[in-house]
Order: structure tokens, then C-alpha cells, then sequence
């Protein structure tokens, strides 16, 4: 017998390899190349005894004679493959050399590779140690996969917790902040008003933003849940851009809203489209010049509606179109106003109209400025 | 809002409190009790006999649900609304099956608590 060609390869040594062929010479000579290789060995000489063995064996990789007895090695290979799934170890069929028609078939009935008699030693030990290490990999990269989900998952809960948990010390501290400002508690002098606002102003802020996380977190595990009902979108619309137009008189902007007449109802989760409506205005006033226009507009058709909101704002620069709709997507353009954002807006409008199975849309208008669009189906 | 009885406020958290007093206040409740946790509510209930119980839905040792439950087992007529931050509805739609009139979002703005409260009370007290 000739030397091993070089010293056990450490990483495979230990791996287990089940030998099928009804020819004792082919198994003893599979199995001497094998074991100088380190490799734990199992043999057995029919389709039969393969499958009865592979349960218990659990081998890393098949040799496996095509003519058997009994059932053979395709029907073997495809039984395999039907019980284990994906997860089974790849199967290197045993052919006769030159024979092609054996080779397709193997590959069809779901082989990884075949190994032609009479063996070459050098060719058996590469290719198992291929297969070995792909699945070796394959085996790694579930792992990893399995360890980041469980990460990801982690990193949501933390999120949620840490949002949730600030989140009703700021509403108190957003809250009493109004009873002062209010002169509940007694009348205050002008620098002392500026000073409440100022606490006012960034708590209310810092409460849109931990909003925001909470809802990724809340998104990102899953736990979005759409109730819609049938609600007078229209007239919520309607409702958000009053809200609206008391920040953007502050920037000496203004969004136009003319409510058509008749517009139907629609089958939405209005709490959450009150959310998207709420964001699309507030970043059209975050964008706009002082002096600008903003447009808002709903329309509809026989199987879909949507709303729009245009502005006359920067526009969205080319080549940061696709951050625009994902998490912490923020863009190279700045509120006019110095308003804080998280990058999150956007992402979790995408979401939500994503689970009304609606789109949502944004193009650069050729005057300048441009427009966000949202489109929901009458039916979910 | 011709309410003169009084009202029973249970949060852990001090601040929520003192914050949710003053909106009370602001409606013109008279008496208010405070209590920090679960079993000082049972025992302020019994006591006082508020006409409004304004619960905080999670709260360590006893919570909301819990304090609701041994709540209504003590007096079914009892009217309470929950106060909560959560987001997920599952334990408010729980506390509304256990006999909850209504539930109030911590960190809606001033004016919607005190809008929620007046309209429990001016649906329980015509």
C-alpha cells in the first residue's frame, strides 16, 4: 500500500464516512485509503443495510455503489435524500469509468459528485475532502446564522425594554413641563417660560424618538399587527394636516389639503395610517424652505387609493434613493429647521403599508422638490 | 364635569403620579388617594371607596391585571381604566375581558388622558 500522500488532514480527522458497495475488494481498498486519512469508517454492502445504518451511524459523507443488489445505489440516494432533506450527507456515487449516463442520473437522483473505478488514491482523498469541507461550511454558516437571529433577536428585546422604560419618564417630564409652562403652578417670568419650553421642546422630541425604536424593535420581532377596520381615511387625513400646519407655520411654510367630496371609506388600521400620514407631513415640513408650499392630496380609483404629499423642499439626492425607506436611512439632506430625526420614519412607514399590502413610492418632481406617495388597496 | 366623588390613583412610578394628579386636578376632582403598588390599591380601595380607579397595568410584585382581578372579585361595580405604555394589546384586551372600563395611553398628550377620564366619568356619573 502505498504512504499517505501527506499526514492527516487534522480538521476532517474523526469525520465519519459510510462505504455501500457489494464488492468486498472496492470497500477494502475505499477503506484503507480512508482510515490512513483519519477518517471513522462504516461499511456495509447494500441499499438496505445504507439506510439501516445511516440513523445510528449519522456518516458525514456516502460512497456509494450504483449496482447493487436489492435496491440500488439511485434509489438508495433518493431515499436518503427523501428522509434527511437538505441536512443529509452528501453522496458521492462509485461508477465505472466512462460511464456518463451514470453520472447524470447520480446527480439527478440528488449525488454530490461520483468517483470513477479503478481508484485513484490522490483523486478519493480530494474530492471527499471537498465535500467535507463544504459541508463543513455549510454546517458553520447555519450556526453563525442560528447565533446572529439570536442576536438580532437580543438586540430587539433590549431595544423594546430600554425604549418602554424611558418612555413614561419622558411623558412625565414632557407633561409637567406643560402644567409649568401652563402657569398651573403660578405665573413664571419670560426667561423661566423659555427655559420650560426648551424642556418641552426636547422631551417632546426625545418621546417621538423612543416611539420610534420601540416600534422598530416592535416590527422587527414580528409582532406588528395590522387591525384594520373601515374608517373615513379622508377625514383622518384631514385631521393630521391641521396638526401639521401648526409646525410648519412655525417655519412660514404651509400644506394645502382639499378634501374631495365622497371619497369612500377604507379598510385600514387607522391608528398605524395615522402614523405614516403623520410622517409624511412632518418630513415635508421638516425639508421645506421657510416661505415654501407643501401639497397634500387623496384620490381614488375603483380597486386602490392613495395619498400624496408634495413639497418644494431639496429633493431626494440621486444615489440615496435606496437608504430612503430603510432603518437609520438618513440622508445627506438637513431639516430646515434643525429638527432631530432618528431615520427611522420612513422605514416604519414602509412597514406598516407593507402589512396593508399598499406601497409606498417617492420621486424627485421635475419643478423641484418632490413627492411621497402611499397606495393601499381597497381590499386587503 | 359635576364629579365630586373621589379617585384612586396606582402607578410605581412617583412621577406618573404627581403628573397624572395634576391632570386630575385640573378636572376637578376633589380627593385623589395615591398608592404605589398593587397591594397598597386593595387597601386603599377598601378604605376610600373611590369612584374611579386609574391602574397601571405593569407594576412589579402584584400588576395591574392581578390588582384588577382581586379589584373586581372585592366590589364588581368598580370602574377602572387601566394606564399603560404598552404596545402590544394582548394585556389590554386581557384587562377589558376582566371588567376594565377603558385604558389610557401614558404618553398621549395631557389633553387626551384628561379627555379620557372625563368621558369614563361622565359615562359612570350622568
Amino acid at each position: 500500500m502505498e504512504p499517505p500522500t501527506r499526514s492527516p488532514d487534522s480538521d476532517f480527522a474523526g469525520r465519519k464516512v459510510l462505504i455501500v458497495d457489494d464488492d468486498r475488494l472496492n470497500i477494502r481498498i475505499l477503506s484503507g485509503i480512508l482510515k490512513s486519512e483519519g477518517y471513522v469508517i462504516a461499511e456495509t454492502n447494500s441499499g438496505e443495510g445504507a439506510l439501516a445504518l445511516y440513523p445510528t451511524f449519522k456518516p458525514n459523507l456516502i460512497l456509494l455503489d450504483v449496482m447493487m443488489s436489492g435496491i440500488n445505489g439511485y434509489e438508495t440516494c433518493r431515499e436518503i435524500k427523501r428522509v434527511y432533506g437538505n441536512d443529509s450527507a452528501p453522496i458521492v456515487f462509485i461508477t465505472a469509468k466512462n460511464e456518463a449516463d451514470d453520472v447524470v442520473e447520480g446527480l439527478a437522483a440528488g449525488g454530490a459528485d461520483y468517483l470513477a473505478k479503478p481508484f485513484q488514491r490522490k483523486e478519493v482523498v480530494a474530492r471527499i475532502r471537498t465535500h467535507l469541507r463544504s459541508q463543513m461550511l455549510a454546517e458553520q454558516q447555519k450556526l453563525l446564522v442560528e447565533q446572529l437571529s439570536k442576536a438580532n433577536a437580543s438586540k430587539n428585546r433590549f431595544l423594546g425594554m430600554a425604549a418602554h422604560d424611558l418612555r413614561n419618564p419622558l411623558a412625565s417630564i414632557r407633561g409637567l413641563a406643560e402644567f409649568l409652562r401652563d402657569g398651573v403652578v403660578g405665573p413664571l417670568a419670560p426667561d423661566q417660560l423659555d427655559l420650560i419650553n426648551t424642556i418641552h421642546t426636547a422631551s417632546q422630541s426625545m418621546l417621538r424618538m423612543v416611539n420610534e425604536l420601540l416600534d422598530v424593535a416592535t416590527i422587527e420581532s414580528g409582532e406588528l399587527k395590522v387591525l384594520p377596520a373601515n374608517h373615513n381615511f379622508c377625514e383622518l387625513i384631514e385631521k393630521c394636516v391641521y396638526l401639521a400646519n401648526i409646525d410648519a407655520a412655525k417655519k412660514n411654510t404651509h400644506i394645502d389639503f382639499v378634501r374631495p367630496p365622497n371619497a369612500p371609506t377604507a379598510w385600514i388600521d387607522a391608528a398605524k395610517m395615522q402614523q405614516v400620514v403623520d410622517n409624511l407631513l412632518n418630513n415635508a415640513v421638516k425639508y421645506s424652505p421657510p416661505g415654501s408650499k407643501i401639497t397634500a392630496e387623496y384620490r381614488w380609483n375603483t380597486s386602490e387609493f392613495s395619498f400624496g404629499v408634495k413639497d418644494q423642499g431639496p429633493g431626494i439626492p440621486e444615489g440615496e434613493r435606496d437608504k430612503l425607506f430603510k432603518d437609520f436611512g438618513r440622508l445627506s439632506v438637513q431639516p430646515t429647521g434643525g429638527e432631530k430625526s432618528t431615520g427611522l420614519g420612513l422605514a416604519i412607514c414602509r412597514k406598516i403599508v407593507d402589512a396593508h399590502h399598499g406601497t409606498i413610492v417617492a420621486e424627485n418632481l421635475a419643478a423641484g422638490g418632490c413627492e411621497f406617495r402611499v397606495t393601499l388597496p381597497f381590499h386587503l | 364635569m359635576n364629579f365630586s366623588g373621589s379617585i384612586l390613583l396606582v402607578d410605581d412610578e412617583a412621577h406618573i403620579r404627581k403628573y397624572v394628579s395634576l391632570i386630575l386636578k385640573q378636572l376637578g376632582a376633589p380627593t385623589v388617594v395615591e398608592a404605589s403598588n398593587g397591594e397598597e390599591a386593595i387597601v386603599a380601595y377598601q378604605k376610600a371607596k373611590p369612584d374611579l380607579v386609574l391602574l397601571d397595568i405593569s407594576m412589579p410584585l402584584m400588576n395591574g391585571l392581578e390588582t384588577l382581578k382581586k379589584l373586581k372579585a372585592l366590589d364588581p361595580n368598580s370602574v377602572v381604566v387601566m394606564l399603560t405604555s404598552m404596545v402590544n394589546r394582548q394585556s389590554i384586551d386581557e384587562a377589558l375581558a376582566h371588567g376594565a372600563s377603558n385604558y389610557i395611553r401614558k404618553d398621549t398628550p395631557k389633553e387626551e388622558i384628561a379627555k379620557a377620564i372625563r368621558e369614563t366619568l361622565d359615562g359612570q356619573f350622568q
